[in-house]
């Protein structure tokens, strides 16, 4: 089981090493949201210095921009915020179109030769979810990393450490894999690329807007609210995010990221449970 | 040139391959019709239990003697659409089988049951001495299974496409790579085995599946419709490596294919089959011999009449005269055909015009079917389930 696995995402990763321009809309989306997005939109300059002419006092507006800055949970700039966000999104849409090469697997008869090879079924499912992880970690580090060249971009506390930086990939990797897993399986499922672009964007911009990735849910209606404190990728991006700002965390911000993060694992093993009763049931003998 | 394949299997199959295969109607009529399978489960009980705790543990040892039996094998698909209705036959170790017919006779479906990627409906089938539906494992382990889609995965090098099929069939390392070179080599790849799969012609990707189905000596290779859309010359190529592996290998194929021609060259036996049955099977000379032989055509200068002569011929069946040529029809025309030179020259006749033709399996077909292979090729699609190989799969 392990041996085919590992041949049929190495199979995978060959080809996506050896097509540069399938990573490049992941820059693109990184590089857009971070530089053009994250710079033209900054709150703590929304911060008003006067109101109809009368000019407000300094320790007044130091005292709002502090306020602003807790609602973006004390992030020196909108980018140090948004990064993570950012990079949850690239994962969503990298995990949720991952499975466009099994489709085309489907599609030209790839996967039928599969399934007369003996080998566990559940190794061209596994395969589907682990080359979509290595994607992932590569992903989060590329955007990552361009979030820090961005002019004014992300800055890290002092006190972030390569501890800090584990625990902030573990949590895009859970939500990778929570996301690969359900997708891959649905993918399995689907006989038109076409049909998976539909199901995807159904999902994926409704999953977005929903959480907490892009701005904080605190300015969000409470039924908006109730959805996003739920929503795995408000779990993710604000358990990176704690680190992200923070660095080293207090007892109560350790706790909010510890829940965070058994909320991503928990719901990962449980996706990862249905994905594979799914796909097992998808390849079936018909 | 000889090249250094072994054949994994051994000979426990007990291999007779001259008189061991029947098929369709005579097949169904021997084996008491409907009766049968409930008489087998009957006298079969002790080996099935046996057979069960053997699922557990593992496959065991083969169950059966014939390399592949199917005893009233059927598929019906969703919405009640037979594809292949009540069908059995046997093939034995060595032998090379064909299955003849149209696109959307039930060909393709057969094979997809024998090698465990369509369920069975009804009935049995076993292969390598595995039964298909209790041991799909043991199944898959023993076949090598060359489809008719161009399945080789383009992004990659032809070496890279045979080193990943001996990995998913657990050949490894330095075997692996042996074999690998062995079978580029017999597939005349050797050259291209460094490019990607995507710069290949449609019969460099053909020959790549074939060795990508061979890299793990399977007991049983099913190739369906391998020379589909390939030109004469390559077609003939691959007839000529099919050969070669079933000759120095005792390789078992099950091919199935349209083209009458490819099935008269290659098999030992064939099948045709049509809408989903069995309507004859026999070796190619066989079927063609139920037609009555060849037709010797003859034109002779004006004299008497040679009708009676003729039918003196031994094995003639038929003359017809039409003014001074004469129609013969006669099992092998060139065996006769001394014989009846001597007799008309002794006649003091001379001959203006001879000639005589064998019969084909495309008029096989036309007699048992009512209609030419070829025209309902050309003419008639089967449904989308057959034709459509996104729906075919699942």
């Amino acid at each position: 089981m392990i041996d085919e696995t590992i041949a049929l995402t190495a199979r995978a990763l060959k080809k996506w090493v050896r097509n540069p321009a399938a990573i490049m809309p992941s820059i693109f989306t990184a590089t857009f949201y971070l530089a053009l997005f994250g710079s033209s939109f900054n709150p703590i300059n929304l911060v008003p210095t006067q109101i109809n002419g009368i000019q407000i006092p300094s320790t007044m507006i130091q005292l709002l921009k502090t306020a602003f800055r807790q609602s973006f949970g004390g992030a020196p700039t909108y980018i140090t915020y948004l990064t993570a966000g950012v990079i949850c999104l690239v994962l969503v849409f990298n995990m949720a179109f991952g499975g466009i090469d099994l489709v085309e697997d489907r599609q030209n008869g790839f996967l039928s030769t599969l399934l007369a090879d003996p080998i566990p079924r559940a190794s061209i499912y596994f395969s589907g979810v682990l080359q979509n992880l290595v994607k992932a970690a590569f992903l989060a580090i590329l955007a990552f990393t361009i979030a820090l060249f961005v002019p004014n971009g992300l800055k890290l506390p002092s006190s972030f450490g390569v501890v800090d930086l584990a625990g902030v990939f573990s949590a895009f990797i859970l939500l990778a894999f929570a996301l690969s897993c359900i997708f891959t399986a649905l993918a399995l499922s689907l006989r038109r690329i076409d049909s998976l672009v539909a199901v995807v964007n159904f999902l994926t911009l409704p999953l977005i807007f929903t959480s907490s990735a892009l701005f904080p849910a605190s300015s969000f209606p409470d039924w908006l609210k109730a959805i996003a404190e739920v929503n795995p990728i408000s779990k993710a991006s604000e358990a990176a995010r704690l680190l992200i700002i923070n660095g080293s965390l207090s007892a109560s911000q350790l706790s909010t990221f510890t829940n965070d993060m058994v909320y991503l694992a928990v719901l990962a093993v449980v996706l990862a449970a249905l994905g594979t009763l799914a796909a097992g049931r998808v390849l079936r003998a018909e | 040139m000889q090249h250094a394949i072994s054949p994994r299997n051994g000979n426990v199959h007990g291999a007779n391959p001259t008189a061991c295969w029947k098929a369709g109607r005579d097949s169904q009529t021997r084996r008491n019709d409907g009766h049968h399978a409930s008489t087998d489960s009957d006298l079969a009980s002790d080996a099935q239990v046996v057979a069960v705790y053997r699922w557990e543990l593992s496959p065991g040892e083969p169950e059966t003697a014939k390399i592949i039996e199917a005893e009233h094998l059927t598929k019906i698909y969703k919405g009640n659409v037979t594809a292949v209705d009540d069908i059995s036959f046997e093939v034995d170790e060595g032998e090379i089988f064909g299955f003849l017919g149209p696109n959307g006779a039930g060909k393709t479906t057969t094979i997809k049951m024998l090698d465990t990627l369509a369920t069975i409906t009804r009935g049995r089938a076993s292969v390598a001495g595995y039964d298909v539906r209790k041991h799909p494992g043991a199944v898959r382990d023993s076949i090598g299974v060359v489809p008719q889609e161009l399945t080789a995965d383009e992004e990659l090098k032809g070496v890279e496409n045979l080193m990943l099929s001996a990995k998913l069939h657990h050949v490894r390392g330095e075997e692996a790579k042996k074999r690998g070179d062995e079978l580029l080599k017999l597939v005349d790849l050797e050259g291209a085995a460094g490019r990607k799969v995507k710069t290949y012609s449609g019969g460099m990707r053909r020959r790549l599946q074939l060795a990508m189905g061979l890299i793990h000596t399977p007991k049983v290779l099913f190739l369906d419709e391998p020379t589909l859309g390939l030109d004469i010359q390559t077609r003939k190529n691959m007839w000529d490596y099919i050969q070669k592996l079933n000759r120095e290998n005792k390789l078992t194929v099950f091919m199935t294919t349209h083209y009458l021609e490819e099935a008269d060259s290659l098999c030992n036996r064939v099948a045709i089959i049509d809408h989903g049955t069995i309507k004859v099977s026999g070796s190619p000379s066989e079927l063609k011999e139920r037609l009555g032989g060849d037709i010797l055509s003859i034109q002779v200068s004006e004299g008497p009449d040679l009708t009676e002569f003729f039918r003196t011929i031994p094995d003639v069946s038929a003359v017809t005269r039409v003014g001074e040529a004469y129609r013969i029809k006669l099992p092998r025309a060139e065996r006769a055909l001394p014989a009846i030179l001597k007799g008309v020259t002794d006649k003091g006749l001379a001959i203006k015009e001879i000639s005589f033709t064998k019969p084909t399996l495309d008029q096989v077909f036309l007699e048992i079917t009512g209609k030419s292979m070829r025209d309902e090729d050309e003419s008639a699609r089967g449904p989308a389930w057959q034709n459509d190989t996104t729906e075919r799969m699942n």
